[in-house]
Parts: C-alpha cells; structure tokens; sequence
C-alpha cells in the first residue's frame, strides 16, 4: 500500500521535535451493506475508503493526523503537523524496518469480491422470507448482510512493519412478533472472519427463521418472578455479562485511571475458581480476532482470571507502559481516523467439567436465561443490570414455564464468585462494542455457567 | 494585508472549483436513462486540547471522497469512494449502478431539478491556512490560563481546547446541478473546574467564529468561571411547581431535542410527536420556530444543503402553529400534494447518502431584555445545565424529564445554587408555557447549529429531595 522508503521519510519527518516513537497505519476498506425493513431494501451501499494516520508518542502526549490523501507529499505534511505539536529537538532515530510475521491467519476461502451482489441480496432476502414464513404473529423483519475486506500497513520507529488483510462477513435477522398487545423481538447475528462461507455454516432461511421463532415463541409466556435466585446462562447466554460487567473492568486504560472495580485487584481471588477467563484475539476466523493489533502487536490470548484468581488485564502499548507490563495485543480502533485504545477482541470464560444437564438438575426454583440483551454496568462499582431476551422458570430441576420481563442485577465481582458449576459447552456471539466513539467487532462466549445467587427483577 | 487574503480566497475557490471539476467528470458518464449525481467533499481540520500548560491531544486531519448516487426508473444506488483516482471513481459508479439493480422502486428516488442559488460568502474567511499549528497550541493554553487566574476557587480546567476547520463541497448532477463552496469554522473552549472541599462544580465558556482572529478568549474563560464558581454550594431543593428559566445553553439542548421529530423522516415514520399535528397549536401564541440556513451568524449557513436544493428560511412553527416539517427532496417527492424539499438534505460526510437535518433552528418572536427575566420571578428555578436529555426525553411520546443543576430565583434575584433535581413536563407543555424568549440568541456548534435564549417557562415540575 505504502512504499517503504517513503514509510521511513514520514517517521522521520514525525520524530523531529522529540518524539520518543512514532507510527503510521494504514489501510484500504471495501465494503458493502445491504439492509431490507419491511420487505423493502431500504439500503444497498458499497463504499471504498482508504486512509493513514501518523501518531507521535511522548510520555502521556499523543499527537495525531490522519488524511485520506496517500501521496508522499501528504504523509510528509501529515507527519509535520503532527510533529509541530511537541515543540523540542530531535531525540531518538529509526530502527530498521523488519517484516513481522502474524502468529495466527484467518483463512477465507470465498473472498466478498468474489460473490456477486446477486448473491449477497439473495442472502438477506432469504433470511427474511423464512422468518414471515414462520407466521401470522411475525409483524416486522429486517434483515441485513454486510462484508469488509480491510487491508492494513502498519510501521513505527521502534523497527515494526506488517500488513495484513481482514475479512469480515456478517448476516443479521431482527424479528418483531406480536399478539394480544403482546410484543416480543427475536434476533440473529451470526458473523466472522470469514467470507462468503459464512453463508454455508450459517444457512440464511436458517438464520431468519431462528429469530423468528424466537419472538414468536416469547409471546407465550408469563410474567418474571422477581427476586433472588439461582440463575442458570446457556452457553453463550453469558458473554454479554463477562464483556461489560467483567471484560470493560479489566482494559488497562480504566486500571490507570483507576476508574473500575478491578483496579487494584490482580493477583486476588476474585472469581469461583471455576472461573477461567480469557480474551483471545487467536480465534480462527473469530468474529474479534486479527492477526497483529492496531499498533503492531501480535495477537495473543491473555488469561484474565485463572481458576477464579485475576490475572492480567488487556492494554496497549500506552497504557501498558503506565503500568509497567509488556501491551498484550488490545490496541484496536475503528479506522485511520481514530487513535487505538484499549479493546477486547474474543472475551470468553472456557468450558468446565460440569455436564450441562446435570447444571440444571440441581435447581429447586431458579431462572434459565437464554440470552441477554442491553445492559448497564457503573464501572467504579461494578454493579449491573442486564435485560434478559429469553428465559424459563426452573422447578426441581426441570424448565417449565417460559417467562418475559426479567432482569438480572448484581454486581460483576461478586457474581464470579457465585458461580457454582460451570459446563463443558461452548458457544459465543458476535457484536459490536462502542467505547469512547469508536466502533470495533467483538466475540463474547461462554458455557453453560450457573450462579448461585442473583437478583432478578421481574414484573410480578 | 489586502493582497494576502485575496490571494489565499483565490486558492481557495481554485481548490473549490477542482472538487466541482471531479464530480462533474463522475456525472459526464451518465447513460441515457438515468440520473447521476456526484457529492465531492474536502475537509482539513486541527484539534487541540491541554491540561495544565502541557497538550494533552493534538489531532489533524486531511479528508476528501466522493459519494455517488444511481436513480434508474425509481430505483436508488448509492456508492463512495476515498480512491479519487479515475479507477476508484469509476468503481463508485459502477457499484451505484449495480446497487440500483438491487434496490426497491420508490416514488421518493428522485434527483432535485437546479435552482439558483445565491452565494453566501461570508461563510469562508481567509488566512485559518496560514495560522502555525504553534499558535493554535498557544491559543488552547492561553485559554487555560485565563480560566485559571481569575479566582481563587476555580482550581483547574477539566479540558481546554481549540478546534477549526476548512471545508469545501461540490455537487454535479446529471439534471444540471453544478454548484461548490468553501466554509470555515473556528472554536475554543473551556470546562473550569471549581472546589470547595469535596464539592467539585464544572462551568463552560465557548467563543467561536470564521477566522482565528476572531476567538475571544478572555470572553470564555469569564463565562467559564461565571458559570462553575456560581453553583458551588449546591444543594438539593424541595418539590414544587414554579416558573424555570432556562439558560441559553440550557435552551440549545432543549431545541437539540425537537431537531429530529421536525424531520419528515420522523414523522413519515411514525416517530415524531408531531407526526399529526400540522395546523394545530402546538407552542405558545407568540412563539415561532425557525430554521434558517442562510443565517450567517449560525455556524451551519451554506448557500446549499447536500443534494444542491438551495438552503432558506423555513418557519416550521409560526405563532405557535405547526406549519410542517424540514424535507429534503426524498420526504418531499413522498409527500406528495406541492411540498418541495426546505433544503435540508444532509449528509455525514461523503460515504453516507443523504438524511434530513436542521441547519440553523432557533427560536423566533417578541424578545425581552435577557437581563430582566429573572427579575420577574419571586420563586423559581434557574436552569443552567441539564443531564440526561437523550435517555429522559421521548421525542415520540414527548415526554420531558431531566436532570437539573442552576440556581433558586428569590425576589428577582439569582440565590441559593441547587443540585441534583429534576424537571418535568412534555414537549408541547414547555413550548406552550413559554412566555419569554431573551434578546440573547447565541448558536451553539454542540450537536448542529442550534440557538440559545433565556427562556421563561411559566411553570414546570420541579422534583427534588
């Protein structure tokens, strides 16, 4: 994308006023959108974006200009403006360029260009008939398709240069049914990084009708009890906690700040020593995963709770300095327009020993949660409280009756603590996480994981 | 000094008529049967902020790209690119094309016709091209200084800054539109932090114009000051329905909250409270609500919005009527019965096709002199900041309940600071008990260009402890 000598004249120009590093990304991005509302498409776009940005680190400094103009004359002036801000004399020079090598590829086997628009409309459409052909109480269907091929150049003057090519392909059904003033929403999400083969592990129909049947099956159920109980997660039902509630604690620009919960608590027990917590940017073709980070790092899997004690936290190479570790491959951003901080990647707490039937056996009276849906986490506290798309009552050990409404409040460090049984099951999801206006793909899984004790508000 | 400007505005509009040249070349390869249209933006901005005397951020940026647009036989593709080069150009055109293929046929797929347009060129000052990154830096750590040496109970600043831009849009269309500006903006602002043993109260001072030279910054870090040391001592009030005063900025979010129930967009959808309510009295006999993107005191005036419809002054509730919505040329085309699009089309940049928003949106009617609102009232809330306006608003339902920081008003007269309450109402109760509007009109740039007044609000839930 960038010619090297060209690389090497822009961070040279950047370290001129007493930089201690500096860094240029870039990166080229095809992608294409498609959404349909209502039986109509209501967007079909496809966009092509290309831009660099050129940090200058000093201390707690940073300085940052990007342009979408990727002329040497541009960089040049980019990397001067930059520069201008710190205002002292040339202190360190350029280590050679070497080639880094990613620990881990994301192979695809059917590249989004090589897929005709046909096809991906045709995706997005069969995922939406199957679900209004699930019934009369299906009331609204959208469904959307979207793909990015991303190809990134990154070099810095500390000797780092790498580029890598990610491909993203995701196929979303959002259902809204509806009975007897009742209204209920179902939704699917399946994503990669991966090609078009998404569509093969994922059929569409399959897709549209799982959402579907999921509002419409919610529209027969009772009220939540409310109250504290035992509360059983499905596996992947639990990752959207350990994101926000636990994962959001444990990025290492909060621990600097001292800003969360988890701050001054490494290398206690804070969870069950059931608990096994990792984020793993090593996934194969994992919705979160990359091959290096958006700094350069390589990326790796980071234990953050191992057998219930925190072990580590997830850091860029800024942050990682402040506390004096080496970065562990978490600097993300969402384009060559924004500065990389501090993100999650995979978040997933691993499968245990517990069969997942036998979880369940055990439980007089408690709640089964299916899926979580939006939440809201104080992270100075750690407090929580989660919606629950999907839940059954548990009596002596049996699922019985299907209820709605309810929520699960609690705090995140204690609820890791009250996990008692934890499955040897595994799934995970896909979403998109915000955090300080940008916008990044992560994965979130986990396994059937109980808890002893938690609050849930419901409606009766 | 004159022929430095004359030649900086000549380069200027030369770069200006080279982002109109490129669209142009997009739109030369229309076939026969459809429609093209090409939106060319080009933007170079500075941001800078510090904290005690040492830059804290310093971000620039050079952008440009190009967003395509398809309409054959009713049907809308769109496709942008950052690749101007005339093989990233013909893929926009070529994906445009290829998406209108796909996309469902709507009465509302239509390009505008052109229209004169008039320039407005007051909107671009010369010379921000020429100002040193330094003295930005200089100006954001002047401005902490002056925030900081003024009281002794103002402690420090939560974040000082400067911004500016230069920005420059283009737009050709195959049904003859072919027009091009160029616009600057220049802004500095402070949030001071006042203490008082644990107490910490925050206060914002702003100044904004077209050229660098034009920033007051001892204005805002008055203002600033004024703001956060006048709520120290704050404590919760009790209950009760009195008159509120609403401070200008305080005013701003307040109209921030009617800009999207205003848009056709909304109320096509069914998402706006005023989806059904054109005709009828929905604010108070004197009051009128304006958006004006003509206005050249409001940061958002253009001589153009982003499909190339003139930009005007549209009143969208005159003495307390509602007279309609703000269109661009898809709302408008779907409305049917005449409506034309009120020049509000607009766009997130260039990879985005167009959307509707406010240019200009302020309050109109009879003022009275800001100063002698307060004076007024024997017993009622100042507003100074409010919280929560995006989460306590429902701009379907209407219903209004945020939280509240200002000061107790006491025999016409500013007393006691408060904290921690709330005020509540709905949408069309507040703009129905508005009773005076303040000869104060300011624009903000947080959140689009919207105006701050002293308002008075005739009465309102106040809830406190």
């Amino acid at each position: 994308m960038l010619d090297e000598s060209d690389v090497r004249d822009v961070l040279d120009a950047a370290l001129g006023t007493g930089g201690e590093w500096a860094e240029i990304y870039a990166e080229r991005r095809d992608a294409t959108a498609i959404s349909i509302d209502d039986h109509r498409i209501e967007e079909l776009t496809s966009g092509r974006d290309q831009g660099a940005g050129i940090r200058i680190v000093k201390g707690g400094q940073s300085a940052y200009a990007y342009t979408n103009i990727l002329t040497r004359q541009s960089l040049l002036d980019a990397a001067k403006t930059a520069a201008a801000a710190l205002q002292g004399d040339r202190k360190v020079s350029i280590v050679d360029l070497t080639r880094a090598i990613a620990p881990v590829t994301h192979s695809v086997l059917r590249s989004p260009s090589s897929v005709s628009k046909a096809d991906k409309v045709a995706a997005a459409r069969a995922a939406e008939e199957a679900a209004w052909a699930v019934g009369g109480d299906v009331r609204q269907v959208a469904a959307s398709y979207s793909d990015v091929v991303q190809r990134i150049f990154l070099a810095n003057s500390l000797g780092h240069l790498s580029d890598e090519t990610r491909t993203r392909t995701r196929l979303v059904c959002q259902v809204v049914a509806a009975r007897d003033g009742i209204v209920q929403t179902g939704f699917e999400g399946p994503g990669g990084s991966l090609g078009a083969e998404l569509l093969d592990l994922h059929p569409p129909d399959s897709v549209g009708r799982q959402a579907a049947e999921r509002a419409v099956r919610l529209l027969d159920s009772v009220p939540s009890p409310a109250g504290e109980m035992t509360v059983v997660l499905n596996a992947g039902g639990g990752g959207v906690l350990f994101h926000e509630a636990c994962g959001h604690g444990l990025e290492a620009d909060s621990i600097v700040k001292d800003t969360t919960v988890y701050a001054k608590r490494k290398g206690q027990l804070v969870g069950s020593t059931l608990v096994n917590g990792v984020d793993d940017a090593t996934v194969v073709n994992g919705w979160g995963s990359f091959g290096f980070d958006d700094e350069g790092a390589q990326a790796q899997r980071t234990v953050l709770f191992d057998a219930g004690v925190q072990t580590g936290e997830m850091s860029d190479r800024i942050s990682a300095a402040r506390l004096g570790v080496t970065p562990s491959g978490n600097g993300r951003r969402q384009s060559y327009a924004h500065l990389p901080i501090p993100r999650m990647t995979n978040s997933y707490i691993l499968p245990g020993e517990s069969d997942p039937k036998l979880i369940l056996a055990d439980v007089k009276h408690g709640l089964y949660a299916e899926g979580l849906g939006g939440g809201e986490v104080n992270p100075a506290t750690g407090d929580f409280v989660f919606g629950i798309t999907e839940a059954y009552l548990i009596e002596n050990g049996e699922l019985t009756r299907r209820v709605r409404g309810a929520n699960l409040i609690g705090n995140g460090p204690v609820a890791l603590s009250q996990i008692d049984a934890v499955g040897s099951d595994f799934d995970s999801k896909e979403g998109m996480c915000g955090k300080d206006g940008q916008w990044v793909p992560v994965g979130l899984g986990t396994p059937t994981l109980r808890i002893a004790k938690l609050t849930v508000g419901g409606t009766e | 000094m004159t022929e430095q400007p004359a030649a900086e505005h000549a380069s200027a509009e030369h770069a200006s008529t080279e982002l109109l040249a490129l669209a142009t070349r997009v739109v030369s390869q229309a076939r026969s049967g459809e429609d093209v249209e090409a939106f060319a933006i080009h933007s170079i901005s500075t941001s800078v902020s510090v904290f005690e005397q040492e830059i804290e951020k310093l971000s620039s940026s050079q952008t440009r790209g190009v967003g395509v647009r398809v309409v054959v036989d009713g049907r809308l593709g769109f496709a942008s690119t950052a690749d101007l080069s005339d093989e990233g150009l013909s893929y926009a055109l070529a994906e445009a094309r290829s998406n209108a293929e796909f996309a469902t046929q709507d009465v509302g797929n239509v390009l505008p016709d052109p229209e004169p347009l008039t320039a407005l060129p007051g909107i671009f000052l010369p010379g921000l091209d020429e100002v040193p990154t330094a003295r930005k830096v200089e100006l954001a750590l002047a401005l902490e200084r002056a925030t900081t040496g003024q009281d002794g109970r103002v402690r420090g600043v939560d974040n000082a800054a400067y911004g500016d831009g230069v920005t420059r849009a283009a737009i050709a269309s195959s049904r003859g539109v072919s027009a091009s500006y160029a616009r600057t903006d220049v802004y500095a602002w402070v949030s001071a932090l006042a203490r008082d043993g644990e107490e910490t109260q925050t206060g914002l001072g702003l100044t904004q114009g077209r050229s660098f030279d034009e920033l007051d910054i001892e204005a805002a870090a008055l203002e600033a000051v004024r703001r956060c040391t006048r709520l120290l001592g704050a404590r919760k009030a009790a209950t009760a329905k009195v008159p509120v005063v609403f401070d200008p900025l305080v005013t701003a979010s307040f109209l921030g909250v009617l800009a999207s129930p205003l848009t056709a967009e909304a109320a096509q959808k069914g998402r706006s409270l005023f989806a059904d309510k054109v005709g009828q009295q929905v604010a108070a006999t004197t009051l009128s609500l304006v958006d004006d993107g003509r206005l050249l005191a409001g940061p958002a005036a253009g001589p153009f919005d982003d499909e190339g419809v003139p930009t005007r002054r549209t009143e969208l509730i005159s003495n307390g009527v509602l007279q309609g919505f703000l269109h661009n040329t898809q709302t408008a085309a779907r409305s049917g019965a005449g409506q034309r699009s009120t020049g509000n089309a607009s766009r997130a940049g260039h990879k985005s096709s167009p959307g509707i928003s406010p240019t200009n949106l302020f309050f109109d009617g009879p003022t009275t002199a800001a100063a002698s609102i307060v004076g007024g009232i024997t017993d009622g809330l100042y507003v100074q900041d409010v919280a929560g306006i995006h989460s306590g608003v429902n701009p379907v339902s209407g219903e209004f309940s945020v939280g509240a920081t200002g000061m107790w008003i006491r025999g016409g007269e500013l007393a006691e600071p408060v904290r921690e309450v709330t005020v509540s109402s709905t949408i069309v109760d507040i703009l129905t008990a508005i009773t005076l509007l303040g000869d104060d009109r300011r624009f903000y740039p947080f959140g689009g260009s919207l105006a701050g007044a002293t308002m008075l609000i005739a009465e309102m839930t106040v809830g406190g402890a």
